[in-house]
């Protein structure tokens, strides 16, 4: 980068880009363009010659589309001319509207006409073709409306306006011949008179350049930057575009304080002056070869800014309001625009809140500067995906810091996005300051650039420690902001800011609430730690922060991000029960589906720490119903947020990748995906071991969890079986245990150094969970046990059931009774012996398989009925018959055939099928 | 060892052999070579040797097929056999080949293996059979030996390698009459009665306890676990055969056509469904054929083992009610 760059360019240095769109088109006159290279008062023509061409290169495209009746590109065409017409307009209001474009007008809409009346073409057309057909008919026939009279004297005298245009062309033939080629397949009506206007522009250009030098004065930036950029084509790249704009541009600034309102003059006659040197000296241009020229030596040599800022202004000038206003408005004007110079665009503000400081302007000045600082920074990368720079993230964040101090000193500045720019109230210290612009806005364009440099910072590297740190600023100002509007502010605003300040609230775990939840307020060692502890607690905050948006936010949106953030709190923080209610009471889960996707990652996240609150509190089926959604789709990473899973191109291009991308969660934020497998497959084992020893014989069983099948399966299919490794291994190797009954190894497998080093230790309450674990492990262990070996028991003492699991007897005896009240367990109890006595009422093996074998029979006779009735063209009754139940089905089975027989008989009755009778 | 006879399954059979009688000496090799070569559900296979007299096949001989693992994939069988058949004619053993045996678990040998095997032999040689062993049963005390030939019919089919459902309608093949038993008759020369006298008198009461043996449920959990894959199978093809006619297009018609008789209107004539819909292959019926032959040796099987049951049990009840009450 130059030097210069820093030095300034403002709203006028956009001609190389605007040169850029239209260069393309071009490429078909390079014979004109080295001309004009050569003969600098070509260049006048240049804005005439190149709308020119961009016509009728348009209307080329155009008549290449009606012979081949592709109707569809024609309409596209079409509009693309007119739009390029009315970039035209200053021109075709000097020079009349050109020949050829009324040509195309009036050949088009015959053409349409001929098209439309042909019935049988129309219907062969297809249906993009024929709609685009009556649409460009429509089009064409209200745009003609306009040219009604050029059109109707052409189509009088198509031969002569064709000749006049001949006349003029006679110079240039050179391009000519491959026109021809393409017209010369044409009908006769289009014979000859295209051909010309191609080449028209040159000799033209003699006759225009004239009027175009008139022209030129009047005419906007946008034509001028156009015949620059003709020139600059071949002369040098963007950059080199740029550094000279920086450089004249400072100029233009030093020159425009003396002559005042004159600026324009000035400004192109230094860019006139350049674009020359360009050419003369084409790559070779520098900074020197540009001092030399006269009065450029302040910017030689690349000032330091702070020299050059008061220079903005002319030394005599006196500065007031009025002047940086003014100055401030130019300087925005640039904005957006290709090719400015955002970096230089934040330095000049950042001179002109200088300047009005020392002034002392007066705050509202102050402000509105201020505002349009953060914007322009925000505005600096134009990519969205795009993450700020550190340096320029600390000025943005140092910038709203100083907004929210003048906001809070000055009680007497309004500011709000719907303060009309002419209402606005800058400098009349009298009344209150009135400035437009949205302090929300901005911070929560911060809180979203925050977000993204987290995205994209290496989460173990220390930058991303160094980042971290800057989230304390962020709430700063969240809370600061916070405070101001809820003094000011309106009750949306007010909302929007608490939602961010949930946003920042609700994923922290509250340790100090927790230990002295825990009475361990003495343990804070620093003063620091003392202090900080005495702030409200985040359950107190949140409370209060989402109470006032269930209350007054009138968007869907905002309030489901502050329940489910609540939730997350909740569940964060071990409040099962709040959590819970909450979620149900908000039925969200019945209409999540229509959310964003911002917000469903928010849910699933809610979700996921539900179930890890429920897990924690002992409540293992609710664990898993939570986890379930989640983990059965085997996307758990993707569906929090946390990063994307590897997959083809197919299923997900660039773009969507990018989307997804800017939707990831930040690493800080992340749920660890491996406590909540584990945690999952945990709950599913405790769930699933007793209910597979259950339904041992059970031929209709069905899983709970698929996932935790599809573990032990892979467990089962290990050809050599060491000792677990990962933590699935290990899951799976307790499984295995518990389905023995046997606790102990059970036990010693879920919950050792590794698994806890891997997952307990995570847990915030890690003993009472390990606790909780090895009691849920006991019990589900006997409950295995019982249904297992029940069958090899005439009865077992209580006692001994309590010893071999280490569980009270009242535990065991309590067990026991659910399942005999449940019907799990064929048993009863004999209380004066405390044993459990047997009942041989479940069926054997064998009476299982028989049981089993009838099932299948009965399906299979049924299968059987069907093929029958098939071959008899009996449906009735099989579709009479589907409709019962299974078990019904069997009963009327015998009804069904007499329905069925009867059935055929009618048949026969009637005759039909005559074949079949015999068969029966 | 006593001679036993299977009683002859009810028809008279059209077919050259009548009879079959077994030397003991074949009996004895075939319960040799499986208790030495087969375990568990693996199958042991061996070529018979005999001569035929009239319409009863003896049996005086028999060789195994060596178990042969894919390793020695060269391994020609029929050079094995025409090698054996030449040392045993040398040492003038019946050379003349009249069949195979093999064993079986639980009774599942119907398959398309046996019989495109049994096929072979009977179209080479006529009076060829197959002799099944059931070791399982043997070894529960009653020896198992059955001898079974393809009926004439399914030999046409066979030839004609016509299984389409048309096919078996018109040769009227159903899985009752696939395979036919001949009755089988064992006979030992006097000799050996003679010595087996002999050693009866010297030998100790042998234990005969397998006889009685009382537990059955093993053994009936088994079968009703093959029963139940094959009745799987059965309704897969069934379910096949659903989709094979075009369901949906007959049931449209269908309703249609009721439709019409509700209106008073005449039918909508029946068309060639064949010109309509390209005929997809028909589902070739031997396979279910053989299920169901399958099935129905299993149910034999099963029945019979549950009627000798339950007379044990009934033997056992009254011999316990005897012991108690006296």
């Amino acid at each position: 980068m130059s030097r210069f760059f820093a030095t300034g360019s403002d709203s006028e240095s956009e001609e190389s880009s605007s040169a850029d769109e239209i260069t393309p088109k071009a490429t078909g006159t390079t014979f004109n363009k080295n001309k004009e290279a050569f003969t600098p008062n070509l260049i006048l023509c240049c804005p005439l010659r190149f709308r020119f061409e961009e016509l009728t290169n348009i209307i080329k495209t155009i008549r290449n589309a009606m012979k081949i009746r592709d109707m569809s590109k024609c309409l596209e065409e079409f509009e693309q001319l007119y739009r390029a017409f009315l970039k035209s307009k200053t021109i075709v209001d000097k020079e009349g509207v050109p020949q050829f474009y009324i040509r195309l007008l009036a050949d088009l809409e015959d053409y349409l006409n001929q098209l439309w009346e042909d019935k049988e073409g129309k219907k062969k057309m297809n249906k993009n073709n024929a709609k685009a057909l009556s649409t460009l008919r429509q089009k064409i026939r209200k745009y003609n409306k306009d040219f009604e009279t050029e059109i109707a004297s052409y189509k009088e005298n198509p031969e002569q306006s064709a000749e006049e245009e001949e006349k003029d062309d006679i110079g240039s033939a050179s391009s000519k011949s491959d026109d021809d080629d393409d017209e010369g397949i044409t009908a006769k009506s289009l014979m000859k008179k295209k051909p010309q206007e191609e080449e028209k522009k040159a000799p033209e250009a003699s006759k225009f350049l004239k009027g175009a030098a008139d022209e030129e004065s009047e005419s906007d930036d946008d034509e001028d930057s156009e015949d620059w950029g003709s020139d600059s084509v071949d002369s040098g790249g963007e950059s080199e575009d740029n550094e000279g704009a920086a450089a004249s541009l400072a100029v233009v600034f030093l020159k425009k304080a003396q002559d005042g309102d004159k600026q324009h003059e000035p400004k192109k006659d230094g860019r006139r002056k350049r674009h020359k040197k360009i050419e003369q000296v084409e790559e070779e241009v520098d900074e020197d070869g540009e001092a030399e020229e006269g009065g450029w030596e302040k910017v030689k040599g690349g000032v330091p800014l702070v020299k050059e800022k008061p220079k903005m202004f002319a030394k005599g000038t006196e500065i007031n309001s009025a002047v940086v206003i003014k100055k401030l408005t130019e300087i925005l004007q640039a904005r957006g625009k290709k090719g400015t110079d955002r970096a230089a665009q934040i330095e000049l503000l950042h001179a002109l809140s200088g300047i009005s400081n020392e002034n002392n302007l007066g705050q509202g000045i102050l402000v509105k500067i201020k505002f349009n600082i953060i914007a322009s920074l925000y505005d600096y990368n134009t990519n969205l995906a795009a993450f700020m720079k550190p340096e320029m993230w600390k000025k943005c964040l140092e910038c709203i810091d100083e907004l929210l101090d003048i906001l809070f000193e000055n009680n007497n500045i309004f500011i709000g996005e719907n303060i009309a720019e002419d209402s606005e109230n800058l400098a009349i210290s009298d009344q209150p300051f009135r400035v437009r612009g949205c302090i929300l806005t901005l911070v929560e364009r911060m809180d979203e650039e925050f977000t993204k440099i987290m995205q994209n910072t290496d989460p173990h590297s220390q930058e991303y420690v160094d980042n971290l740190k800057d989230e304390g600023r962020v709430c700063g100002i969240i809370d600061r902001l916070l405070q101001y509007l809820e003094s000011k502010g309106s009750t949306e605003e007010v909302c929007r800011i608490y939602l961010r300040r949930i946003m920042h609230t609700y994923y922290k775990f509250d340790y100090k609430a927790h230990r002295r939840s825990l009475g361990l307020q003495g343990e804070t060692k620093s003063e620091q730690d003392q202090e900080e502890s005495e702030g409200e607690d985040s359950a107190i905050i949140m409370d209060r922060l989402c109470k006032f948006i269930y209350a007054k936010d009138r968007t869907d949106r905002i309030r489901t991000c502050a329940i489910l953030c609540h939730i997350y709190h909740h569940a964060l923080h071990s409040r099962w029960y709040q959590a819970r209610d909450l979620m149900l009471m908000s039925h969200l889960q019945d209409n999540i589906q229509h959310a964003d996707p911002p917000v469903q990652i928010l849910y699933n996240r809610t979700m996921v720490q539900l179930g890890i609150c429920a897990f924690r509190q002992g409540m293992i089926k609710d664990a898993h119903n939570a986890l379930l959604d989640i983990q059965s789709s085997g996307r758990a990473k993707e569906l929090l947020g946390q990063g994307l899973l590897m997959r083809n191109m197919q299923e997900r291009n660039a773009e969507q990748e990018k989307i997804e991308k800017r939707r990831q969660v930040p690493f800080h934020m992340h749920i660890n995906l491996e406590l909540l497998e584990c945690v999952y497959l945990v709950s599913a084992m405790l769930l699933e071991i007793p209910y597979m020893a259950a339904h041992e014989f059970d031929a209709r069983r069905r899983m709970i969890s698929k996932q935790f099948h599809h573990q032990l399966r892979v467990g089962e299919r290990q050809p050599l079986l060491g000792p677990p490794e990962s933590m699935r291994e290990h899951v799976v190797a307790a499984s295995k245990a518990m389905k023995m009954g046997d606790w102990r190894t059970c036990h010693s497998f879920i919950i050792n150094e590794k698994m806890n080093s891997k997952v307990w230790d995570l847990f915030p309450e890690t003993q009472c969970v390990r606790e909780m674990l090895v009691r849920k492990i006991q019990e589900e262990s006997l409950r295995t046990y019982l249904f297992t070996y029940s069958s090899v028991y005439d009865s077992i003492s209580m006692e001994t059931l309590s010893e071999m699991f280490e569980l009270e007897l009242p535990t065991v005896h309590s067990i026991i009774s659910k399942m005999i009240i449940n019907e799990e367990l064929m048993a009863s109890l004999d209380q004066p012996t405390q044993t459990v006595v047997m009942h041989r009422t479940e069926p054997t093996s064998l009476q299982n398989m028989a049981l089993q074998l009838a099932e299948k029979l009965g399906g299979l006779v049924e299968n059987n009925e069907r093929v029958f009735d098939l071959k008899q063209g009996v449906y009735g009754g099989y579709f009479n018959r589907d409709q019962k139940g299974g078990y019904q089905q069997k009963q009327n089975y015998q009804r069904d055939q007499k329905g069925g027989y009867q059935q055929k008989q009618n048949y026969q009755r009637g005759g039909y099928r005559n074949q079949n009778q015999s068969s029966y | 060892m006593a001679s036993r006879k299977e009683a002859p399954s009810g028809k008279s059979l059209d077919s050259p052999v009548r009879q079959i009688q077994i030397e003991g000496l074949v009996v004895m090799k075939i319960i040799k070579h499986y208790q030495e070569e087969g375990q568990g559900s693996e199958v042991v296979q061996g070529v018979l040797l005999g001569l035929v007299v009239e319409d009863r096949l003896e049996i005086t001989n028999c060789f195994p097929f060596p178990q042969h693992t894919e390793d020695d994939a060269d391994f020609d069988e029929v050079q094995y056999q025409m090698e054996m058949m030449r040392s045993l004619r040398h040492v003038n053993i019946d050379h003349l080949h009249v069949g195979w045996y093999q064993s079986t678990f639980y009774g599942s040998f119907v398959s398309r293996a046996l019989l495109d095997s049994q096929f072979s032999y009977q179209h080479a040689i006529e009076e060829s059979v197959v002799l099944i062993y059931d070791p399982i049963k043997t070894a529960q005390g009653s020896l198992c030996l059955k001898a079974y030939r393809l009926t004439p019919k399914l030999m046409e089919i066979c030839r004609e390698k016509d299984f389409s459902a048309d096919g078996l309608k018109k040769a009227s093949v159903g899985y009752e009459n696939m395979f036919e038993e001949v009755p089988i008759v064992i006979k030992n020369s006097h000799l050996i009665n003679v010595l087996l006298w002999e050693l009866e008198d010297k030998s100790t009461a042998a234990d005969k306890h397998e006889l009685l043996n009382l537990s059955s449920s093993t053994h009936l959990e088994k079968s009703l676990q093959m029963l139940m894959d094959r009745v799987d199978e059965m309704s897969q093809d069934i379910n096949n055969c659903l989709f094979f006619i075009p369901l949906q297009y007959i049931q449209r018609r269908q309703q249609e056509n009721a439709q019409r008789q509700s209106r008073g209107e005449p039918p909508l004539p029946e068309e060639d469904l064949s010109k309509m819909f390209k005929p997809p292959q028909p589902p070739p019926r031997m396979d279910t054929l053989l299920i169901a032959s399958q099935l129905s040796t299993y149910c034999q099987t099963i029945k019979e083992f549950t009627s000798q049951n339950l007379g044990k049990l009934f033997m056992a009840e009254a011999l316990q009610g005897t012991s108690s009450y006296s």
